[in-house]
């Protein structure tokens, strides 16, 4: 590279002598040189070989030599002298290479000459330092941390750079108004001056701008062909061709022989054969097996039906449809339809149209076929009639109630309860108001009427004492029991019954003075005078509304129910004794109505779920039955003891044998109201009846066999209606007459009726 | 105790399988489910318990048999379909290249083609099965041979139904086996016995078919695929086993002129060509020939014409009233083509005892308006060799010339036009001889000598089995109703035919009653009333309070009506609700009892019991309906009279 002497050299004299105080001696060579030189590039050329020769051999010198000789003959102040020659080119030597100065060592040698040892030069990577230019070192920081110093950085030997001298504020404002060519409004980092660039460089940028190609560059240079252009003199092998290069090939002429013979017999044909076109049909069932049962999952599709007289193009007159028919028709939808079509007439085949839905019609039996679920129906061909179960005439099933016979009319609001003698000759009745009356059967005359109730309370339960000795009446009226003795009877029975009534007194003394025992659960008094006259006997009174009285075949006890009582809600009475017991301890439930067995000692219990068989002599729960219901409202046991039958609020009438099971055998549900009363009749008539809040009554033919494995028969007979339903009450109370087939009922509408 | 039973491994839950799983096991797509059900006859079922078939979900959805599918594994079809799946994707591949000839050369060769044979013999085992099996496929054949081609319909599906329901008519009018038709305004029903078995189809009249969009193609083509199979085999059997060769022969020519039945040709096995259908060929062969030899024949009907037209018109007189088949014996000396003399020997006994032979003895002519294919079907069918149209129906005919005197019937479906309303008709310059003897024969535009009938004479007959009396089928006449001869008659059916169809007769004395009332004066009309009030009051009951007031409301009500009709003013209430409040004291006692028998009856009897009534109730309200028309249209009819 040159040094900077020479550069600042290069400058040519018709320069400006402003540069002149850069160095003295280069102001004069220069001046030299510009007197000297034709030509500024010969004169360059010979520096850099002044240059070269530095570091090169004697021959070269030769030439500088005949060079210098050039100079001289060209110019003739120089002297010719060669030693001073030398001289000269050592000083050259020593001179230019200015920087090497630092380095080297200047030794003498033996000759006393000048040696110059240089230091050793380790031969790594970037050892070689020629090429590197001159460049600012400070790496890459913003320029502007040297803003206030003069030098804007260091070169490569760590020598300052020197800012380089800024124009007074005028030039800089010139310059920011007119922007010079190639300004680029960036500094140069190694000198520190504005960068600009050339036009050259300005207009290869352009280009590359515009996609265009630089100057210089041929984008449609002729390829030079790599292998082919270059043509080889000589074969790169001196092997000979090989014969096979020049005759057939044997394997190949083996192949194409098998191909044609395999053409020749036929194995290889142009393209594959048509098969003979075997005849599309033929008998298929040639060898049809006999024909096998179907299967059970077979189910073949149903036929279309046939058509129908309507369906006829020409139809009789009675099959079109009316106007409100078609009205009809056309506003229902397609699927709601019950026919597809409408019945049309037309006078002739001619005027027949076209039907728009058969394409619709055959695609939708299509979808059947193959879409519809298919299921096998039993379809029923037998007459609805057959259905009905096959009863026993009612007309062979007489005698039983069918109408009215007598209307007993007196009680003023609901009639509660009812109670038929053991003689069958009176009537007993008790209402909500309080008072109880005896009617003549047959012919409904009221013969005698008490009222047991005080201060209006209703009589809830009347029963007559079984037995015909005496004619005791039981009255539950409020907390009470009142053992009544109406005065209707011949002295000889009421006598008889009085005696019965007083018996107990004496016994109930000798137990009162027992001072151990325990309250009993109910108190019996002898009535106030004035009610003795009445003819009421006895009073008994527990502690709770008395809703039912039920007597013992015997006469002797009998036992009351009062549903709000807990665990003394039924109490048993003995009459000769006057004593009372309740029998259980804990409540089970609310308490119904309490049954005795018609010859067994057992006592059913009926809550409102169940009802419970006691053994009274063993003392023990014997059976509980289920009847299924919510609440019973009443249950009756056949005179045979072992059938039952329940009467529930929920409308049902449940039939138990007990000898089968624990649930029901039978269950009605055809009253549509409240089931209140149940009967068997007690006197040996295979008859009962239900009572009802919807106002009727239904009798039954109930017959029990004797013989165990034979069901009871159960043939629904009647229907009897006539009471009035009154605040949705119908029948209260039902009752048999003891022998007829007599019933008697109570109405909510204030009568009681007997049906015959 | 025994192993607890795991769920789902037994019962309906193994026996019945949803689509979704069928389609998943089969590795098929949808619609290859779907061609594979209408293949094999494949359909949905109905399981006891939804939820058990379908584990525990009571999702509605289509459950097949389990074994069904589990046949369906080992169907070659299906094999089939994926081999056609597999080639589709060579053509496409190939078309996308643009390699067409490749393509064509796959399609060519490669095309994998589906055969129904096997399907065809295991769902129809015996030969009968498949018989009671035709009423679909052949109805669905012929409509598909009278729709119109569009992309999803290739015109050789329709060629090909077209050809099948030829060759079925061709074996039913050669065993003589059609038994009824009926014409519906749906088309022409038509009811053949082959082989003791029933086979019921519906032709549509021959009109353009209302095609609707949402009608699948696809399906119905399956349907036609595996039909035109079935039917194929089904014929072929019947044809060989009548002794005859299959497919007959099929002349183009002819089908192109509209040959239509008569393009076919029978082919007895050992002899070839049957004599009958010889003639038919015949005929198809040269229409030239017949036209050549038409002026001989009319040149020899004038000389015969002299001595037999006037017997003829006598004798078509007194037919008019028997329809007696004896009234055309003079026609056969008419002799212009001995092959197509009739063979008058047995006429009178041959119509008469085989219903097969019904038209034998008869030669018909069908005019240009009636509809040709359904009559030549059925005419053939019932014995008639000799049925002559006008050469607008097409060709093949036994005669185009209406004047032909060996007609004896000439169906027409025109309103009568007299002559005298006619404009002159202009003179022709060709074949002059034929026009005046034409001309001369004709009276108010009909040839005397024949009997003209409606279309609907040809069916009544058909379905009666004998012949009727022609009078009321005349051109023009009002036409009896037309019945459908499926439609059993019984005690709870309605009987248009009965005389007394509208049924109560004291229901129609009571019309008549009130109808003699509203001449009346208003004093007759309180008599009765007066009348009918005694006999209402004579069977009154003391006990029953109820029934009494029911009683008299029916009886106010019941004047008012007498009155009301009285005054011309109709109410509406029917005879019905009389009869209803007259209801005798027994009636009631018995439904009392009815019900007493319902209460002891369980809860799924009960139901079942009330559903019957109920069915049962909707019958005879349709009968009663009928029934009610019926009395007002002969109360009508009476007044016209009157």
């Amino acid at each position: 590279m040159a040094p900077p002497t020479s550069q600042k050299r290069r400058i040519p004299p018709t320069d400006d002598f402003e540069h002149s105080d850069v160095s003295d001696d280069d102001f004069e060579v220069g001046l030299l040189d510009g007197a000297l030189s034709q030509n500024e590039d010969e004169d360059e050329d010979d520096e850099e070989y002044e240059l070269d020769s530095s570091g090169e051999g004697s021959e070269e010198e030769d030439e500088n030599e005949d060079e210098d000789e050039d100079e001289e003959s060209n110019s003739d102040s120089e002297s010719n002298d060669p030693p001073k020659v030398t001289a000269k080119l050592s000083e050259l030597a020593i001179t230019k290479p200015d920087k090497f100065e630092s380095s080297r060592k200047i030794v003498l040698d033996s000759a006393g000459n000048q040696r110059y040892i240089y230091p050793e030069i380790d031969p790594v990577y970037d050892s070689d330092d020629t090429d590197a230019e001159e460049t600012n070192t400070i790496g890459n920081i913003p320029l502007d941390f040297y803003d206030e110093y003069p030098h804007v950085g260091y070169d490569i030997n760590g020598k300052k750079i020197m800012r380089p001298a800024k124009g007074q504020a005028l030039d800089a404002l010139l310059e920011s108004i007119e922007v010079p060519r190639g300004w680029t409004g960036l500094t140069d980092r190694n000198t520190g001056t504005g960068l600009k660039l050339t036009d050259e460089e300005l207009e290869m940028v352009r280009k590359i701008q515009m996609d265009e190609n630089i100057e210089g560059y041929d984008p449609y240079q002729p390829t030079v062909e790599y292998f082919t252009s270059i043509t080889e003199l000589m074969p790169l092998s001196a092997a000979p061709e090989p014969k096979r290069r020049f005759i057939p090939s044997k394997h190949e002429a083996k192949r194409i022989m098998k191909i044609v013979a395999a053409i020749r017999e036929g194995r290889i044909v142009p393209s594959k054969p048509k098969e003979a076109a075997k005849p599309q049909f033929y008998d298929i069932w040639a060898d049809e097996l006999p024909p096998r049962p179907d299967h059970i999952m077979n189910i073949p599709a149903p036929r279309l039906p046939p058509p129908t007289h309507d369906e006829s193009y020409n139809p009789p007159k009675e099959y079109l449809p009316t106007d409100q028919e078609r009205t009809n028709w056309e506003e229902l939808d397609p699927e709601e339809r019950k026919k597809d079509y409408l019945p049309r007439t037309h006078s002739a085949l001619r005027l027949v149209p076209g039907y728009d839905t058969f394409v619709k019609e055959r695609f939708e039996r299509c979808l059947d076929l193959y879409l519809a679920p298919r299921v096998r129906r039993n379809k029923l061909n037998i007459d609805p009639e057959s259905l009905l179960p096959k009863l026993p005439s009612p007309q062979d099933l007489r005698p039983f109630p069918t109408t009215t016979a007598t209307v007993y009319r007196g009680h003023v609001g609901r009639v509660r309860t009812l109670s038929c003698d053991p003689s069958g000759v009176w009537l007993a009745t008790g209402g909500d108001d309080g008072t109880v009356r005896v009617w003549e059967i047959l012919t409904g005359r009221e013969v005698w009427k008490l009222q047991a109730g005080e201060g209006g309370e209703a009589v809830h339960a009347v029963k007559w004492r079984p037995g015909r000795d005496a004619a005791i009446l039981a009255v539950a009226t409020g907390d009470d029991v009142h053992l009544v003795i109406p005065p209707i009877f011949d002295p000889e029975t009421e006598a008889a019954s009085k005696a019965i009534l007083a018996a107990g007194w004496g016994y109930a003394e000798i137990v009162k003075k027992d001072p151990l025992k325990k309250e009993p659960p109910a108190k019996w008094t002898k009535p106030e005078p004035h009610q003795q006259e009445l003819g009421t006997a006895v009073i008994v009174s527990v502690k709770h509304t008395i809703k039912h009285i039920t007597w013992h075949r015997r006469g002797d006890y009998f036992a009351t129910v009062s549903p709000e009582g807990q665990n003394r809600a039924v109490a048993i009475h003995q009459l000769s004794k006057h004593a009372s017991q309740s029998p259980f301890r804990k409540a089970r439930g609310i308490v119904q109505r309490v049954e005795f067995h018609p010859f067994r000692p057992h006592l059913f219990v009926a809550t409102q779920r169940y009802i419970r068989i006691y053994d009274l002599a063993k003392q023990e729960l014997a059976k509980t039955l289920l009847p299924g219901s919510r609440w019973i409202s009443s249950f009756d046991i056949h005179p045979g003891g072992d059938n039952l039958l329940v009467g529930a609020y929920d409308k049902r009438l449940l039939w138990h044998d007990l000898d089968l099971s624990t649930k029901p055998y039978k269950t009605m549900r055809y009253h549509s109201k409240a089931v209140r009363g149940v009967k068997y009749h007690p006197g040996g008539l295979p008859l009962f009846c239900s009572a009802s809040d919807d106002g009727s009554i239904q009798v039954f033919h109930g017959k029990v066999y004797s013989d165990l494995m034979e069901n009871a028969l159960i043939v629904p007979l009647k229907v009897l209606r006539g009471h009035r339903v009154e605040k949705s009450l119908g029948v209260l109370d039902v009752e048999w007459h003891g022998r007829e087939c007599w019933l008697f009922s109570a109405g909510a509408d204030g009568t009681a009726r007997m049906w015959n | 105790m025994g192993r607890i039973k795991k769920k789902g491994t037994s019962g309906n839950a193994k026996n019945f399988i949803t689509r979704t799983k069928a389609v998943r096991k089969l590795q098929v797509s949808l619609p290859d489910f779907r061609r594979l059900c209408i293949f094999k006859g494949i359909y949905p079922r109905e399981p006891r318990n939804k939820k058990k078939a379908n584990k525990g979900s009571t999702a509605s959805t289509t459950f097949y048999y389990t074994k069904d599918i589990q046949y369906l594994l080992h169907e070659p079809v299906l094999q089939k379909f994926r081999e056609h799946k597999a080639f589709a994707k060579k053509l496409s591949k190939a078309l996308g290249r643009g390699d067409y000839s490749d393509a064509k050369r796959l399609e060519q060769n490669n095309k994998p083609q589906v055969k129904l044979d096997h399907i065809v013999k295991e769902r129809y085992p015996t030969f009968t099965d498949a018989l009671r099996d035709l009423d679909d496929a052949v109805s669905m054949l012929f409509l598909f041979s009278n729709l119109p081609t569009n992309h999803n319909l290739p015109l050789e599906t329709i060629a090909n139904c077209e050809k099948l329901t030829n060759e079925w008519q061709h074996y039913i009018i050669r065993t003589n086996s059609l038994r009824k038709s009926f014409l519906s305004i749906k088309g022409i029903y038509y009811q053949a016995e082959i082989q003791g078995q029933d086979v019921l189809w519906l032709v549509p009249y021959k009109f353009a078919q209302n095609v609707p969009v949402d009608v699948d193609f696809r399906i119905m083509h399956t349907f036609v695929e595996f039909y035109s199979t079935l039917v194929g085999f089904v014929l072929f059997r019947l044809y060989t086993q009548e002794g005859l060769v299959y497919p007959p022969k099929f002349d183009e020519e002819a089908d192109a002129r509209g040959a239509g039945l008569r393009a076919f040709s029978l082919e007895a096995k050992s002899i070839g060509l049957l004599p009958a259908t010889g003639k038919g060929q015949k005929n198809t062969k040269a229409m030239t020939k017949q036209m050549a030899t038409l002026g001989e024949k009319i040149a020899s009907l004038e000389e015969a014409e002299d001595d037999t037209n006037t017997d003829m018109i006598q004798e078509e007189d007194a037919a008019a009233g028997e329809a007696t088949i004896d009234t055309f014996k003079p026609v056969t000396t008419s002799g212009a083509d001995i092959l197509l003399q009739p063979h008058m020997g047995n006429v009178g006994t041959a119509g008469a005892a085989d219903p097969s032979c019904l038209f034998a003895p008869f030669t018909f002519f069908l005019s240009r308006e009636t509809p040709r294919p359904p009559l030549e079907f059925l005419l053939r069918s019932f014995g008639c060799k000799r049925i002559g149209w006008d050469l607008v129906l097409g060709d093949g005919a036994f005669t185009e010339n209406e004047s032909d005197p060996s007609i004896t019937h000439q169906i027409v479906d025109r309103p009568p036009v007299y002559q005298a309303a006619l404009p002159p008709v202009p003179e022709s310059d060709g074949d002059e001889e034929m026009e005046d003897a034409s001309r001369s024969k004709r009276v108010n535009g009909r040839i005397p000598g024949r009997i003209y009938v409606q279309p609907q004479y040809i069916w009544d007959c058909i379905n009666i089995g004998k012949l009727l009396s022609p009078n009321e089928y005349g051109p023009g006449t009002l036409l009896p109703p037309h019945l459908s001869p499926w439609v059993k008659i019984d005690e709870k059916t309605y009987d248009p035919t009965a005389p007394g169809a509208a049924g109560g007769e004291e229901s129609e004395e009571e019309d008549e009653e009130a109808d003699n009332g509203m001449d009346e004066d208003l004093e007759s009309g309180d008599e009765e009333e007066e009348e009918i009030g005694a006999v209402i009051l004579g069977p009154e009951n003391e006990e029953e309070e109820e029934s009494e007031d029911e009683e008299e409301k029916a009886q106010q009500e019941y004047q008012r009506e007498l009155e009301a009709e009285a005054a011309g003013v109709k109410l509406p209430v029917g005879n019905k609700k009389k009869d209803k409040k007259k209801k005798s004291k027994q009636e009631r006692e018995e439904e009392e009892q009815k019900d007493m028998q319902k209460i002891m009856m369980s809860r799924r009897k009960r139901k079942l019991y009330e559903k019957m009534q109920y069915s049962n109730k909707q019958k005879e309200d349709e009968v009663e309906n009928l029934r009610e028309k019926r009395r007002k249209l002969d109360k009508e009819k009476k007044k016209a009279k009157a």
